[in-house]
């Protein structure tokens, strides 16, 4: 057995030991990866796992280093990248992925992505008539 | 500062891109001669604006680069992981494509991991998060 192989198993005799807490947080994860568009609260999130909101708090950020609403807003982040490389409006992109109001979302995207959201999409946009333009460059070639 | 480069030690830098753009799926994204060896770097097929993987051939030119590189491969150590969505589904992708695991697909915690051998004396770790 390598090093490595033995300490995967001490890691998970020992960090890993509790199913019954690993379950309830990868169960409330993918929760929040299938309703994300949703508008989700600590509380229901917490009656989804059937834990009480303190102990889900912990155990989120015990297990995934961060808080579940924190992981949310990561989601949703990634999600909005998705939708304004697909080509879709601010306020649609807002709406799907579960936020209220455009500037609001414009605001943390920015703060996240160092970018507002239409110049994202601006520059995504440019990039893939880079890339078309190339590829048709080397067909011609 | 933004993370734009990451180095991968390998061996040899053509085997290196024939097996991460043929069997993983990278990209190349430069490719610069320089002397005998080349700035070469590959990116993810699915995020091309992403960080490149700098396929550097250190261990061909600084013993204690190779020396270390060495002692995580016998160790079993991965230098590098990779995120995708299904470690399973990649695991049985890469195994018909003939790549070879030092660890199956295994469940730990909130991830599952498998972990392949490069051929250019790396391990590296696929990573799914659950």
């Amino acid at each position: 057995m390598t090093f490595y192989e033995s300490e995967i198993k001490r890691i998970r005799s020992t960090i890993y030991a509790n199913q019954g807490q690993l379950n309830a947080v990868i169960g409330i994860r993918s929760y929040i990866n299938h309703h994300y568009d949703r508008e989700l609260s600590l509380d229901l999130l917490a009656h989804t796992g059937f834990i009480s909101k303190y102990h889900l708090l912990r155990l989120f950020k015990k297990y995934y280093g961060q808080t579940p609403m924190q992981y949310l807003t990561d989601k949703r982040i990634e999600r909005s990248k998705t939708f304004l490389k697909l080509g879709m409006t601010i306020s649609e992109t807002c709406f799907a992925i579960g936020f209220e109001s455009p500037a609001s979302f414009s605001t943390l995207f920015k703060s996240r992505t160092g970018k507002t959201p239409t110049a994202f999409q601006k520059e995504q946009f440019s990039q893939s008539q880079i890339s078309t333009g190339s590829e048709t460059l080397q067909h011609h070639i | 500062m933004k993370v734009k480069i990451i180095s991968i030690p390998v061996r040899n830098q053509e085997t290196a891109l024939n097996f991460y753009t043929g069997k993983l799926g990278f990209v190349k994204k430069t490719d610069v001669p320089l002397g005998e060896d080349r700035w070469l770097t590959v990116v993810s097929k699915e995020e091309q604006d992403g960080p490149e993987l700098l396929l550097e051939p250190a261990p061909n030119h600084f013993e204690p680069a190779r020396v270390y590189q060495e002692a995580l491969f016998n160790a079993g150590i991965p230098y590098t992981q990779f995120n995708v969505e299904d470690v399973q589904q990649e695991y049985e992708r890469l195994l018909s494509l003939g790549v070879a695991f030092s660890i199956q697909p295994t469940e730990m915690g909130t991830v599952k991991i498998a972990i392949f051998d490069d051929t250019c004396g790396n391990h590296i770790q696929i990573v799914e998060m659950r």
